[in-house]
């Protein structure tokens, strides 16, 4: 224990894997350094990865010289981006008032019973992940739901096994 | 200055100044939460709205700007109301699990939250786990915090590491550290500036939870570096049960470092020597040691005993073999008025000028140095002064951050807050090196340990040939120019890249950011000292501050960072073999009639030798060879702490007769034959001298452990009988060995010391700064030297040639070891290894390797390396880490035995200091087989490919 503790009070981090460095050496070529880079660095490693791995955010804050507690805030406050392992699907749905009032929560209850998912949550076979977001600004066709960059909307509940089922 | 008025009172304010901090200054207080005058203004709690002549609606006063006329109301009923909301939601989700038990907190959120008549409620549930971080001294209940963000704000702003943030949105947000893991995997330093900072107990002392509310603060000065802080150490019941800050400390102010604020718990350790000690032998029969081996069993004893055995063998002895047969070893530790004492008894009662300390082996080498070219061996300009008017700064051989934690924090933030240009020398890519990254406009400078002199004509060869010297400086302040410029013509950069491994465009990169941002401060410590060519790095970077004209004025400087607390004072003191207090040479006769007028004994002593005494590094070895037959030393650990402790563990033991005066039974008191139990900074009175030549109190705080005494007074007692065993007796006005106080001494000091002419605890109590030289009692100090002229008049050039360190690698041993601290750890750690938080976070030696040299010597699964030198081995674990490069091992001497760093360290000296090469010696490293393969420390870092730290980042 002891010896444990001194070795981090030494702030040696585990190794980034070679997938977590490239994913970053990537992103950082593509969108620099600076620290207004932050968001598309964090956002390009994390469409890579699918997600944020503690690695990948200790990389990110060595590349871009700014401390470990914005990059994890930054990563922990956008719904872009996940710090935990998600599906290969991102279910998004739109919670917001104007899909709610065209039938959004029947569509919302849909989703949930044929994923079996609660918001947050990933599938057994790490196929969906289904979250939550606020207005996507494509109140003109809701209900909205966004599976990774694709929207989907003027949907009902009936279309939506058909539509989960375009997503292997 | 613009006029406004707050609550019906005409103020005057500082443009661009908050309404909060014009009140403030003013004595008006607004209530307020998120604010603090060290700190940028947030306007987070809204506890600090007022009411604004014209506004709409009320605005906060800590982000509310000063406007001329502006009409402020700061206690209106609708405030109150709006207040008692604000206070009521940040309520609503604190719960203080002691509360129940121990009643509201008194902190600055308890205190407004009575103070509008409300209470926190009763059954909230707890959101966060209490006590939810293992750092051995702060403490995390985040069930208690309202977001004010100050410790996010203190961890930016003063401390500059950057650990807590924020994470997640809305009614999750909460405050983390680094990517949510512990403190002390996020880099914290556990300075504790955070847990100052915090208003509402959120982060809280560790160490001091169960202890009971302090029924006393006394404000002194820290026992630790030589930065100076004072604290208030927090007494209940005769003890310490914490520190905190204050805000009134005037180098410091509220920041502290981990040792200063949480290493205070030694003090009351159980082994601290609490009655005098005398080996057995000394009692019984004809008083011989016992012929080899040990020198037998302690027995405890009185004072009278003890003291008066002290006495009867030290005059023997001179009798016997002459004064010059006995050394007399200060302390750095102890005061001024100690060490004046130590001074006083070896040359007017024993009669010898050996008298040394510490200094010979951190910083003789600046002091001989800056004698030589400037003429006053100390630290030119203070601190505050080069934080606020520095343009550049170059650090080289100071890893400043660990070993001055205060101070390097200051100088990050002078790199944040100022955009001040930072180089750091450094073969270790030591933490303050992350401030001199190209994205703040420095640069990190990897010499070779023991290439500086090659690294600075490099530099200066650079900076002539563009043209960027002060040619009217040099012509107006110094002489000796043409020789270094002759010198300088034999380094041209690529001789210069070639000798210290710095890449040529990194030479003149370096020169160009030092050259062109003027002022520039240097400043070092041992990496630039601890050399055979010790005094002669010195001179060099004496030499490139004359040729920039950064000499005598604000921001600029030689700026050597003294060590232990009071290294500085015990110097001035003359604690030195060479000179008197005052740096009163004692080859001068001038001095010397003047201490033999001043100290007179009626029989015509005393009888003051025109030739120095002699150094640490030489009393030790003619211990070992039977010249020297008695050491007094106080407060000194030479077993740990000197170079080659194998040769010095043989000399002490040839030694007849050694007192240790002590506070612990140290390494050294193996190898006393008398122990005498001194006290510890908090059970003292006394001043100590920082490294900026400020001269600050200690005082007493709880009383000494059993019949300890202090060390003043021990030695007053001990000079008293050393008196009336010879049937001397004092005739000089400063001879005599009464002494009341601490205070007292001062004024004996004042009085044969010019520097410390003015130097009384009076004015210092009186809250006078008084940075030496200080020549008269209404003399105002002087906080920057050499302005106008030199000390000694013209500043001098010494044209100095590279020369190699005195041990190089060669086929038998081939690699570099060089050595220095940690920051969790003190010198010997006589005082941090009883320090129960130190111990835990830093509970062995770590031995630095880089990681292909790691992988060489098939380290790969073991964890412990042995490492062997010419002169003995040592035995640690390793870290594996590109803090060095490849062919360099770091380690330090904080642990005694097969841990200690200096059973590899030579004893090859400095010719002119004496200083011995602590950094640099060769050694061959080994991985031990058969240990444990669990989780090699660090080897992360040879997986991870080189790029830039971060502060505040992962490295």
């Amino acid at each position: 224990m002891r010896a444990a503790m001194a070795h981090r009070a030494n702030g040696h981090p585990p190794p980034a894997p070679p997938e977590v460095t490239a994913a970053v050496t990537a992103a950082v070529a593509e969108h620099g350094d600076a620290a207004g880079a932050l968001i598309p660095v964090l956002s390009a490693v994390n469409r890579r990865l699918g997600y944020l791995p503690p690695a990948a955010l200790a990389e990110v804050s060595r590349r871009l010289g700014m401390p470990a507690s914005r990059v994890y805030g930054v990563a922990r406050f956008y719904t872009l981006l996940s710090t935990e392992p998600r599906g290969r699907h991102l279910v998004q749905f739109c919670e917001n008032a104007p899909c709610h009032v065209v039938g959004g929560r029947r569509v919302w209850e849909a989703l949930r019973q044929a994923l079996g998912l609660a918001p947050g949550e990933t599938s057994a076979d790490g196929r969906f992940t289904l979250i939550t977001t606020s207005c996507i600004g494509a109140c003109a066709v809701g209900p909205v739901v966004v599976i990774d960059d694709e929207v989907h909307g003027n949907l009902t509940p009936d279309q939506v096994e058909a539509l989960l089922a375009r997503y292997a | 200055m613009i006029e406004l008025t707050i609550n019906g009172q005409a103020i005057r304010a500082q443009a661009g100044s908050s309404v909060l901090a014009a009140a403030r200054a003013n004595g008006i207080t607004i209530p307020s939460l998120c604010d603090h005058p060290d700190l940028k203004p947030y306007g987070g709690c809204r506890l600090c709205v007022v009411e604004v002549e014209g506004a709409r609606t009320p605005p906060a006063a800590c982000t509310l700007p000063v406007a001329p006329g502006m009409v402020v109301q700061t206690e209106t009923p609708a405030l109150a109301a709006a207040r008692q909301a604000v206070l009521e939601l940040l309520l609503a989700n604190y719960v203080d699990g002691d509360a129940p038990a121990a009643g509201p907190a008194e902190t600055e959120f308890m205190r407004w939250v009575r103070r509008y008549g409300l209470a926190a409620p009763a059954g909230v549930a707890p959101r966060y786990p209490v006590d939810a971080d293992p750092n051995p001294f702060i403490r995390v209940d985040m069930n208690k915090c309202i977001l004010c963000l100050r410790c996010v704000r203190a961890c930016a702003e003063v401390q500059g590491r950057f650990v807590w943030g924020t994470a997640e949105r809305g009614f999750d947000t909460r405050i983390v550290a680094g990517a949510d893991t512990a403190l002390l995997g996020a880099r914290c330093e556990s300075c504790g500036a955070c847990v100052a900072y915090c208003p509402t107990g959120a982060l809280d002392d560790k160490l001091s939870r169960g202890l009971g509310a302090a029924e006393r603060k006394v404000t002194t000065t820290c026992t630790y570096c030589g930065v100076g802080c004072q604290l208030d150490l927090n007494v209940r019941e005769n003890r310490i049960v914490g520190v905190t800050s204050n805000p009134a400390a005037p180098v410091n102010g509220m920041a502290l470092c981990v040792k200063g604020r949480y290493g205070y718990d030694f003090v009351h350790h159980p082994q601290r020597l609490t009655q005098p000690r005398v080996r057995g032998y000394l009692l019984e029969g004809d008083g011989r040691r016992p012929a080899g081996g040990s020198r037998g069993p302690w027995v405890e004893t009185d004072w009278d005993t003890a003291l008066n055995l002290v006495v009867r063998r030290l005059t023997a002895i001179k009798q016997a073999a002459g004064p010059d047969a006995i050394g007399v070893l200060a302390s750095a530790k102890c005061t001024n008025e100690e060490n004046y004492l130590m001074n006083k008894l070896a040359r007017q009662l024993i009669g010898t000028h050996n008298v040394d300390h510490c200094a010979r082996l951190c910083h003789a080498s600046t002091v001989a140095g800056l004698a030589m070219c400037y003429g006053s061996g100390a630290m030119s300009n203070t601190m505050a002064d080069i934080y606020a008017h520095a343009r550049a700064i170059f650090i080289i051989g100071s890893n400043t951050t660990e070993q001055h934690p205060v101070f390097g924090a200051r100088i990050r933030q002078a790199v944040l807050q100022r955009g001040v240009k930072l180089v750091v020398a450094d073969p270790r890519r030591i933490d303050i090196a992350e401030f001199a990254a190209p994205r703040f406009g420095g640069l990190h400078l990897r010499q070779r340990p023991g290439a500086d002199v090659a690294l600075v004509n490099g530099l200066m060869h650079i900076i002539l040939r563009a043209g960027w010297h002060d040619a009217a400086y040099i012509q107006a302040r110094c002489e000796g120019f043409q020789d270094l410029e002759t010198t300088l013509a034999h380094y041209p950069p690529a001789l210069a890249a070639e000798i210290t491994g710095v890449p040529v465009d990194q030479l003149h990169q370096a020169a160009e950011i030092i050259a062109r941002n003027k002022p520039m401060a240097v400043f070092w410590a041992m990496g630039i000292t601890q050399h055979t060519t010790g005094v002669f790095n010195v001179l060099s970077l004496g030499n490139l501050q004359m040729l920039l004209g950064n000499m005598g004025v604000p921001g600029g400087g030689v700026n050597p960072l003294r060590g232990q607390n009071n290294v500085q004072g015990a110097c001035d003191m003359g604690a030195l073999p060479n000179v008197f207090p005052g740096y009163q040479a004692v080859t001068d006769e001038k001095a010397r009639a003047k201490f033999a007028a001043a100290w007179a004994l009626h029989d015509g002593g005393p009888h003051l030798a025109e030739t120095p005494g002699l150094t640490v590094t030489e009393l030790i070895p003619l211990a070992g060879e039977g010249q020297i037959k008695a050491l007094y030393i106080l407060g000194e650990d030479p077993v740990l702490t000197d170079p080659d402790v194998n040769h010095v563990r043989r000399c002490l033991d040839a030694c007849d007769f050694i007192v240790l005066q002590e506070i612990f039974p140290s390494e050294t008191a193996e190898f006393a034959d008398v122990l005498l139990p001194g006290t510890a900074f908090a059970e003292k009175d006394g001043t100590f001298t920082n490294t900026e030549r400020r001269v600050q109190l200690a005082r007493q705080a709880v009383s000494p452990p059993g019949q300890a005494r202090p060390d003043w007074a021990i030695i007053a007692d001990l000079g008293r009988r050393l008196l009336a065993h010879e049937g001397r007796r004092p005739a000089g006005p400063q001879a005599g060995w009464d002494y009341a106080c601490p205070a007292q001494l001062m004024d004996e000091i004042a009085a044969v010391t010019p520097s410390y002419a003015g130097v009384s605890h009076e004015r210092l109590e009186r809250g006078d700064t008084l940075h030496w030289p200080v020549k008269g009692r209404d003399h105002p100090g002087t906080p920057i030297l050499h302005i106008g002229q030199f000390t000694r008049g013209l500043g001098k050039f010494f044209a100095i040639d590279h020369l190699p360190p005195k041990e190089l690698p060669d086929d038998e041993f081939p690699m570099v070891l060089t050595i220095g601290r940690v920051i969790y750890h003190w010198h010997g750690g006589e005082m941090t290894r009883r320090a129960e938080g130190l111990l835990a976070v830093y509970p062995e030696t770590l031995v630095e390797i880089n990681p292909e040299d790691a992988v060489r010597i098939g380290l790969n699964g073991a964890q412990t390396v042995r490492v062997t030198s010419r002169r003995g081995e040592m035995l640690a674990k390793a870290i594996v880490t590109d803090r060095v490069s490849p062919g360099l091992i770091f380690g330090n001497f904080h642990f005694p035995g097969a841990q200690n760093v200096n059973n590899l360290t030579i004893a090859a000296l400095d010719p002119i200091a004496k200083i011995p090469e602590y950094k640099v010696c060769a050694v061959r490293i080994e991985a031990v087989a058969g240990d444990s393969p669990e989780a090699a420390p660090g080897l992360a870092q040879a997986a991870a490919p080189a790029g830039r730290s971060a502060p505040g980042g992962a490295n």
